[in-house]
Order: C-alpha cells, then sequence, then structure tokens
C-alpha cells in the first residue's frame, strides 16, 4: 500500500471515525498531546542547557542526558500515540499539508540526531565543559525540537 | 453591567484590541509564542517536580536544580503572562463569558500559591532534607500539586476554543 494509503486508512479507520464525530475526543487526546509536548520540551531544553554549559555545569552530561533522556523519550512515546490519533482526524488533509510534512522531516531528523551526535556529545562532554562542537550539537537539538513545535502549530493554521 | 465585564468590554472596543483580533497573523503568532512559553513554564517546573519525587536526577542536590532551572521558569512564566494578557486583550468580551477561561484564572492563582507555601514552609528545610532519600512528604505533596495544577491550567486554556 502506498504512503498516502496509509494515511486514508487511518483516516477511516473506528480511531479516526470517533475522532471525527467527537469533539471531545480530539479535544483530549490534543490536551494530552500538549502536557506531553511540555515535558518534551523541559527535557530538552535542560539537557541541551547543560550541554552548553549554562547550567548545572557540576553535573555530568552523560548523567543528566540519561536521567532526562528517560522522560523525553517517555514523553516522544506519547506524543506519537495522541499524534497518530489527531492524524487519523484529518489524514487526508494532513498528507498534502506542507506545515504536516515539514513537522515530520524535522521530526525524524531531531530523533536521529538525538540517537547519533547529541548522544556522542553527552557521552564525551560527561564532567567537563564542553567541547565547540558539543554545543553546537546542543544548538542543532534545540532548534531540530523547536523546528518540529512550530511546524506542528502550523499544521492547524495554514 | 458588572466592573470587570465594563473594563473587558473597553479592552474588547480599543484599537490595540481591535488590531490583534483582526489581524490574520498578529493573534496566532501570539498564540504560538504563548504555547511556546507554557511549555518552557510547565516543562521546566516539572523537572524540579519529578526530582522532589526522587524520580529523576537523584544524584543532583534539589538546591542546585532550584537555582539552575528556576531562572527558566520564570522567563517563560513572563513571556507567557505577556503574550497571555495580549490574546486576552483582544477577545476580553468574549472570554469573560467563557467557562473554561475562567477555571483557567482561577487555576493561576492556585497554582500561584503553592510555591509560595512550598518556599516560604517546608523548602526552607532544604539543607536538612535536601540530602534524604525520600523527601518529606509535604515537599512531594507540593510536587504532585504543582503538577497536577500546572497540567490543569493547560486543559483549561487549551479548553477556551472549544468554548466559543
Amino acid at each position: 500500500m502506498s504512503l498516502h494509503g496509509w494515511f486514508m486508512a487511518l483516516a477511516h479507520s473506528p480511531l479516526g471515525h470517533a475522532m471525527q464525530t467527537s469533539k471531545w475526543d480530539f479535544a483530549v487526546v490534543e490536551m494530552v498531546h500538549l502536557l506531553a509536548l511540555a515535558l518534551l520540551g523541559g527535557s530538552v531544553l535542560v539537557i541541551d542547557l547543560r550541554l552548553l554549559g549554562v547550567i548545572l555545569r557540576g553535573e555530568s552530561a552523560w548523567d543528566l542526558g540519561r536521567d532526562l533522556g528517560r522522560v523525553l523519550l517517555g514523553s516522544l512515546a506519547v506524543m506519537v500515540l495522541s499524534g497518530i490519533a489527531l492524524l487519523s482526524e484529518e489524514a487526508g488533509k494532513c498528507y498534502y499539508s506542507p506545515a504536516f510534512r515539514w513537522k515530520m522531516a524535522l521530526l525524524a531528523g531531531a530523533v536521529v540526531f538525538y540517537f547519533t551526535l547529541h548522544r556522542s556529545a553527552l557521552k564525551q562532554t560527561g564532567n567537563g565543559r564542553p567541547a565547540l562542537w558539543a554545543r553546537v550539537a546542543a544548538v542543532v537539538s534545540l532548534a531540530l525540537w523547536l523546528g518540529v513545535g512550530i511546524a506542528g502549530r502550523a499544521i492547524g493554521l495554514l | 453591567m458588572p466592573v470587570l465585564q465594563h473594563l473587558c468590554q473597553l479592552l474588547y472596543d480599543s484599537p490595540i484590541g481591535t488590531a490583534i483580533r483582526e489581524s490574520n497573523i498578529t493573534f496566532p503568532v501570539i498564540e504560538s509564542v504563548h504555547v511556546l512559553s507554557i511549555t518552557l513554564v510547565f516543562g521546566t517546573i516539572a523537572v524540579l517536580d519529578l526530582r522532589l519525587l526522587g524520580l529523576v536526577l537523584r544524584q543532583v542536590p534539589v538546591s542546585r536544580i532550584a537555582r539552575s532551572i528556576l531562572p527558566l521558569t520564570w522567563t517563560g512564566f513572563c513571556i507567557s503572562l505577556v503574550s497571555g494578557f495580549l490574546l486576552f486583550w483582544a477577545e476580553a468580551a468574549k472570554v469573560y463569558w467563557n467557562p473554561a477561561f475562567r477555571a483557567k484564572l482561577v487555576l493561576l492563582v492556585l497554582v500561584g500559591l503553592n510555591p509560595l507555601i512550598f518556599h516560604t514552609t517546608i523548602y526552607r528545610g532544604v539543607e536538612e532534607w535536601g540530602d534524604l532519600a525520600v523527601f518529606p512528604w509535604r515537599a512531594r505533596a507540593a510536587a504532585v500539586a504543582s503538577l497536577m495544577l500546572w497540567s490543569g491550567v493547560i486543559i483549561a486554556g487549551r479548553a477556551i476554543a472549544y468554548f466559543t
């Protein structure tokens, strides 16, 4: 099945039907999505500010990243699941929405970056001061996650 | 007309309120800033609350986390207050009747009282309990209250749009 086919199948699934017909189903899922966004945003910010050497300089960047990384990934899981439900409400429209496509591309970028370069930046920094490239990694990470949020906000506006 | 309602109508009819409301770009941009700044507030305060509950960063002293994180929380709070007031300005006469908006204001008062009580009572003794494996129940209760109240603020805030 093509990607468009998957989107249409989601729109016509029982989940999509529930989200399309009940205003409050959509509202509740959207609120869950927002709450998880806040948790994700907070953990990303604290991790990246440590990586930049702005806050909690006395703590190991690696330990902090691993600990708050659990909050980050937990919220991300909630966001993906609630996001699929939100998508099912108008999957056909989202498929063609440039904001949605940007959001998915940035999200993929943010997740891949998190598990690769960002991870090694945290590991290399450890208890010490961040190298220049680690600080660049922190800025890239912040920009990617912020981009996901802004593109997400734009889905409803464009 | 009650004084508050009259005030809301004045704001609503003012040139600035009208300008924000009638622009296609201004309102959504302010709204996006508002959402992002609330993310900053809740996301950072949640890290501190989760630490108080002993769920994250157990090896870091809570006072050090508070010192690093609270300035971020306050920054977010100031931005959300200003952006929130601008949004209110544009919609004042309408949201005056909005039950979700009213609930949000009540929750904001409560969410403000919580740290006030926390910082003037139990947090004063942080030197004594900061090293314990499990914090006193009052510290944990403050953390749970903060998480729930801020969640309530976000839920009520999002719900405003569903009542108009």
